[in-house]
């Protein structure tokens, strides 16, 4: 009975200590793997209240009281190869970086949408919500800045 | 007399009322027998639902704030929701109970052992528990407390069914009672006087198809040990203070099966029998309000969420609308009619029938006690009726969120982009006619067996049980109305 006991016993830390570390695993690695080395994996979120787009992860626990930063520029190297993880924190937004021909792409709330580019030249990709999501809809707008090597021109 | 009143009004032979058909489960299937006797039988069903409820936890603080992309709200308000209510209540009793893992840690630390069992010496039992060991009040040894715990949560249901966080923090919270109330009080006290998911779990085990009880009761009552609710070194002491020997209804009975591990007579078996004819007595006030509660609540979800008034579900999204205003009336006006409005309708079909039967000789107490059993399978079939759409049309989500439970960007079967697809949307009403009226067929047929208890007299049972019926009747056709309008 007593190996019962301890197998028992064991079997309640894997769960509650294996579950949360196979997650934060995912989290952290997993999901960088899932893409060729050296690519620059930036997650953005769209929040309607406030206008945003955020970098900050905004799940169940921040969302009622959530001060989200915006992700007004953000900085990439020429040559960069990014993949943008699009989110919704509530409502249907729109994802486009005109200046690439890139979208308008859906970001339905709660699904992860992905948006891949390569940062050839530099210069400032802006990128915007493309369909009025809320009344803050037009401050749902950002840059990626792309820092030059010296060898192209700009955008 | 016309045959249809006589059907309804012959009183039920004693024969039959001694002796109800029951299928000796353990007999047919003794290798179930052998695993429910297992030390580890529990721990093993729980050991799943812990890790899932762990998931949901872990889901609601840091997953999507999204409710439709989020486990805890997908796995837990749909899918969970609808075989608590649509399977398991009716043909497994308590069967939640048995796997619940809410209570798991409080279990935990009052037996200090996850499978085994102690033999020593408690307050009123022959087993080892840990913790203060103190009696419940006796003034709270009812289900008022569940009563109005669930209310309260059912009035924040908006909140509650689709915020993850919420979810998960109303879990967390029932989590760290169960395991505080074991540490101070003895057995599943929380289980027994405050879980609001057992208070209607306890009423609508009585209709169900299984039962765990007695093989004799004449060998319990020679029995010396009573170890079903005393423990022995088999088994724990009855978690739910349950004494087999005069166990005749499911409602306080969680299945747990120590009693089976137990039983120096092996005189405990399972039984099948037929949906809701054997436990036809509620027996207090708290009971019948549970009855009259859960009836008004299925009936104002169905009002808010299935009706067209757009005015009303603004009133109850208090998340999104910020309106206190009509919140409060909303609120305010479920608990009244829960409360007090329809017992009061209830009690005046009572005194009506009394008056009209001239029903002296029975208190208007007694009746009422006894009728209200006809609100507990109409309850439970109307709530099963108003479940049907949310996995019919809702059920799509669960093929999602099972391949991407935190909303995170998983895709773990490849199905996390499975489309929202509601399940033959147009059947909906088709289905929830026919179960209204089995909880109508129920219900009456369940006022007449317990009518047919009180009264001898054929024209007095009738009579007695024509204002309830009517108003049952009354509660059917309104579902029917916002059913299929």
């Amino acid at each position: 009975m007593k190996w019962k006991e301890t197998a028992g016993v064991l079997a309640v830390l894997i769960v509650l200590l294996g579950l949360p570390m196979m997650l934060k695993y995912w989290r952290t690695v997993g999901m960088i793997h899932r893409y060729p080395p050296n690519t620059k994996v930036i997650r953005l979120t769209a929040v309607a209240d406030g206008g945003l787009w955020t970098q900050d992860e905004i799940v169940g626990y921040n969302y009622w009281w959530r001060k989200p930063t915006r992700a007004g520029e953000i900085a990439l190297n020429q040559g960069d190869h990014v993949v943008v993880q699009l989110h919704s924190a509530d409502v249907l937004h729109s994802f486009a970086i005109p200046l690439l021909h890139i979208g308008p792409v859906e970001v339905p709330a709660g699904h992860t949408v992905e948006v891949a580019f390569d940062a050839n030249r530099p210069g400032d990709l802006t990128f915007l919500c493309w369909q009025v999501c809320s009344p803050e809809h037009s401050k749902l707008q950002g840059d990626f800045i792309v820092k030059s090597n010296g060898s192209e021109d700009s955008w | 007399m016309a045959t249809a009143e006589r059907i309804l009004t012959e009183p039920v032979p004693q024969e039959i009322e001694k002796k109800p058909w029951r299928f000796d489960v353990f007999a047919h299937l003794p290798w179930l027998k052998g695993l429910v006797r297992m030390r580890s039988f529990q721990f093993l069903v729980i050991l799943p639902n812990l890790f899932l409820f762990y998931l949901f936890l872990i889901a609601g603080f840091f997953g999507t704030p999204i409710g439709n992309r989020n486990i805890i709200i997908v796995f837990v308000w749909i899918l969970w929701w609808f075989v608590l209510i649509a399977v398991m209540m009716p043909f497994g009793s308590r069967l939640w109970c048995t796997m619940c893992p809410l209570p798991f840690f409080g279990d935990w630390l009052q037996r200090r052992s996850v499978v085994g069992v102690r033999s020593g010496k408690s307050p009123g039992t022959l087993n080892k528990f840990f913790g203060l060991q103190k009696r419940w009040p006796k003034r709270l040894s009812n289900i008022w407390l569940q009563n109005f715990g669930f209310l309260f949560l059912a009035t924040f249901s908006a909140l509650l069914v689709t915020r993850p966080l919420v979810s998960a923090i109303v879990f967390g919270v029932l989590i760290l009672l169960a395991a505080g109330m074991a540490l101070v009080y003895r057995l599943r006290t929380f289980c027994n006087y405050i879980c609001p998911i057992s208070g209607f779990l306890s009423l609508y085990a009585m209709t169900s198809t299984v039962e765990l009880r007695s093989a004799d009761k004449e060998v319990c009552l020679k029995c010396t040990t009573k170890s079903c609710i005393r423990g022995s070194d088999k088994g724990w002491a009855c978690p739910w203070n349950v004494y087999m020997g005069k166990l005749d209804r499911n409602n306080y009975c969680g299945l747990c099966f120590e009693c089976v591990k137990s039983c120096p007579n092996d005189n405990i078996s399972l039984y099948l029998r037929p949906f809701s004819t054997s436990d036809v007595a509620l027996r207090g006030y708290d009971e019948v309000w549970k009855a009259c509660i859960m009836l008004m609540l299925a009936f104002s979800y169905s009002i808010v969420l299935l009706g067209p008034w757009g005015w009303l579900k603004d009133w109850a999204n208090i998340s999104e609308k910020h309106n206190w205003g009509g919140f409060g009336m909303f609120a305010a006006g479920q608990a009244l009619l829960a409360l007090v409005i329809f017992p009061a309708l209830f009690y005046l079909s009572i005194r009506l029938g009394k008056w009209y039967a001239r029903a002296d000789d029975v208190s208007t107490k007694e009746l009422f006690l006894k009728y209200a059993y006809m609100l507990v399978p109409m309850g439970l079939l109307a709530w099963i009726a108003f479940s049907v759409p949310l996995i019919m049309v809702n059920g799509s989500y669960i093929v999602s969120v099972a391949s991407d439970p935190l909303g995170w960007g998983m895709n773990l079967l490849g199905t996390a982009e499975f489309p929202w697809k509601p399940l033959w949307p147009q059947w909906v009403p088709f289905a929830q006619v026919p179960i209204l009226l089995a909880g109508l067929y129920f219900g009456l047929r369940g006022l007449h067996k317990v009518g047919s208890q009180l009264f001898k007299d054929p024209t007095q049972l009738f009579r007695s049980m024509i204002p309830p019926a009517v108003l049952l009747l009354g509660v059917t056709v309104l579902f029917l109305k916002l059913f299929i309008g």
